[in-house]
């Protein structure tokens, strides 16, 4: 059986529970470039963990840190307990897919499943059950005797699949497995992994610089940037509450608004925003005094067109651009005074119709959940 | 034609050094058919007579020495030339790239002459391998490197190892590192990730330059010639011997056809052979 017994259902353990992938400070430098610092990371067994963030930050280094293709400068990293900062990749114990699935030209699809059986020294009448139950969990079953090349771009992935799961590997590692992929293959590939890796319950860390795949596939998400891990949290945490401005820019559309802070306690700050007062979370704020700018993050979704045109209850701005996206409306609103860039106001496409038009005068606010701000910067 | 302008004028000069070949290849197939007549530099009538001449023992003896010299030098050519083809490619600094790179190429520019000239000088009863050997008592008598099978192979492996490693380095930059990486994480070693992935794939390297340093080796003349000194009978020396030395010029014309033909037929046995090989990953 490729199910694993040790972590049983999908659903992520308890963070007490032995950490299947364990990152302590683990730094690696590139000559004197930085690729990933100081790393701090606990991945729960059977988790699925994202490492998302833009081309260059970090995040296919920490992938193949803890496959073993690199070596860290500095810090440990355990996998399932077990110090592995030394092991060479070979006896790790990790089942990889990689952006080109990196399948063995010269087998046939059951040698490439077969070939981390055979490095184990498995008899050949198990190899070829499990491989024959592996090709069945990818649904290839019968396509054992064909060569990688004469296999579509999904097929191929999928045996790069059954190759990696076949070792019933302590972590599954994927290296942006779906970018090769066009978009309809994609959305159901990534639906096909997630049920599979669901169902064997086996922890995977997964690497993407694509956000609404991220959103989508992940119990957590480890946000990057420049080497550093900015944000580990949910998805839902990670979209609502980011924790810093990085965050709150690369997950999702937002637009900035410009305030000051009124007041704040504990857990809420309250920002005024021309004549309107709304509420935000005052971490990010912590160390700024009253009347201190800051800048106001609002998802599109969270602007709303106000009736009328009473001062006091919107912020005017002037309709820019309108754009129809099928399901909905982008409003582009240039707002001088509160917004140096045109603000993104998003509206469901069923009152498309009577959608302010371009040029138009209009008045918004934002809506009273899940607005974060922080501290102006620099200039 | 419109796209291309100047591609009648790029062809012509190969059109007309293909034509040059072509018509030497047909003047050496006339020769190889024609009588030898004793003491004149002109040909008799039509014969196959120099093509049942090449089947005496000593002709046979040469060509099987020949063959054989060849493949010897093919395989120690390419057990010299993989690590280096595999430090070439694999290495990561750019300075020892370079150092690879110009030192494995730089004897391609010498010519044969030279590099058979220096191989004499490291070879001779006095030479450098000689002197150093007995001064340091290792040995009394010189050892026979000079006029030897032996002493032609290593100066032909030299002669051979660039093209060999500009082969096999070619065939190695195509392999894709995620191959090796994805049998290292499915738990393979350096050696078996070396003899199931590396090695199979540079399979089409390896056959290339084992074809083409066995082609090189066969049209060889110099070295066996100046190293040999005669006692080291190849078809390329006996083929100056009797065009330029009995100036049996038709009987020359069918050992150097008779040559090419051979070298063609191991070359498709070759490939043959070592389509197994090629399935090494298979098993």
């Amino acid at each position: 059986m490729l199910m694993r017994t040790d972590t049983g259902t999908a659903a992520p353990s308890l963070p007490e529970a032995r950490p299947a992938v364990q990152l302590d400070g683990v730094t690696k430098q590139f000559g004197d470039a930085t690729a990933l610092h100081e790393a701090w990371l606990k991945i729960v067994p059977g988790e699925f963990m994202t490492l998302l963030g833009p081309s260059g930050c970090g995040k296919t280094t920490l992938l193949n840190l803890i496959a073993g293709f690199l070596d860290a400068d500095a810090g440990e990293i355990f996998i399932d307990g077990t110090l592995v900062t030394e092991t060479p990749a070979h006896k790790r114990e990790i089942g990889i897919v990689f952006q080109n699935y990196a399948l063995f030209p010269h087998m046939t699809v059951a040698n490439n499943v077969a070939y981390g059986l055979k490095t184990r020294g498995v008899e050949a009448g198990e190899i070829k059950r499990r491989v024959d139950e592996a090709l069945a969990l990818v649904k290839l079953t019968g396509f054992g005797d064909r060569k990688p090349r004469q296999l579509s771009g999904g097929q191929q992935q999928r045996v790069a699949l059954a190759r990696a799961l076949v070792i019933r590997p302590k972590v599954l590692l994927l290296d942006e497995p779906f970018s090769a992929l066009d978009k309809n293959l994609r959305a159901a590939m990534q639906i096909e992994l997630k049920e599979i890796q669901q169902r064997l319950g086996v922890t995977t860390i997964f690497v993407t610089h694509d956000q609404a795949e991220a959103l989508s596939m992940s119990d957590r998400i480890a946000v990057m940037s420049a080497g550093r891990i900015h944000q580990i949290a949910g998805p839902q945490d990670i979209y609502r509450r980011p924790q810093d401005r990085f965050v709150a820019s690369f997950i999702g559309d937002a637009s900035v608004l410009t305030g000051k802070l009124l007041s704040a306690n504990e857990t809420m700050a309250q920002v005024a925003l021309g004549p309107l007062t709304v509420e935000v979370l005052a971490a990010p704020l912590a160390g700024l005094t009253a009347g201190a700018d800051v800048d106001l993050f609002v998802r599109p979704e969270h602007l709303i067109p106000v009736d009328g045109d009473a001062a006091g209850t919107g912020l005017p701005g002037t309709v820019r651009t309108q754009v129809f996206q099928g399901g909905h409306v982008d409003l582009y609103i240039d707002m001088p005074g509160y917004a140096a860039q045109p603000v993104l106001l998003r509206s469901s496409g069923a009152h498309a119709p009577s959608m302010p038009k371009t040029g138009d005068l209009i008045r918004i606010r934002p809506a009273s959940t899940d607005l974060v701000a922080f501290p102006r910067q620099g200039d | 034609m419109k796209q291309r302008p100047f591609l009648g004028w790029f062809v012509s000069p190969a059109a007309l050094v293909a034509l040059g070949l072509t018509a030497a290849m047909a003047a050496i197939l006339q020769y190889s058919v024609r009588a030898y007549v004793p003491g004149s530099l002109n040909v008799g009538g039509l014969t196959l007579d120099n093509f049942t001449a090449l089947l005496r023992p000593l002709y046979a003896w040469a060509f099987w020495g020949t063959i054989l010299l060849c493949l010897l030098t093919a395989v120690f050519t390419l057990i010299l030339a993989y690590p280096v083809a595999y430090a070439l490619v694999r290495v990561r600094s750019k300075a020892l790239k370079s150092f690879i790179l110009i030192a494995s190429v730089t004897p391609l520019f010498l010519g044969e002459v030279v590099r058979t000239y220096s191989w004499m000088i490291v070879l001779g009863n006095n030479g450098f391998i000689n002197s150093v050997l007995k001064s340091l008592g290792i040995i009394d008598r010189p050892l026979q490197m000079m006029f030897t099978t032996s002493g032609v192979v290593a100066a032909l492996v030299h002669v051979t190892m660039p093209i060999m490693v500009i082969m096999l380095a070619a065939g190695l930059s195509h392999i894709d590192r995620n191959y090796e990486k994805a049998a290292e994480s499915l738990g393979a070693g350096p050696v078996r990730r070396f003899m199931t992935i590396t090695l199979p794939l540079s399979m089409p390297g390896i056959v290339a330059g084992f074809s083409t340093a066995f082609a090189w080796t066969f049209s060889a003349f110099a070295t066996p010639q100046l190293i040999g000194g005669g006692k080291v009978s190849t078809v390329s020396t006996l083929v100056y011997q009797l065009g330029f030395a009995s100036f049996n010029f038709p009987f020359a014309a069918s050992l150097s056809l008779a040559g090419l033909v051979m070298t063609f037929a191991v070359i498709a046995l070759m490939k043959r052979a070592m389509r197994p090989v090629e399935r090494l990953g298979e098993q």
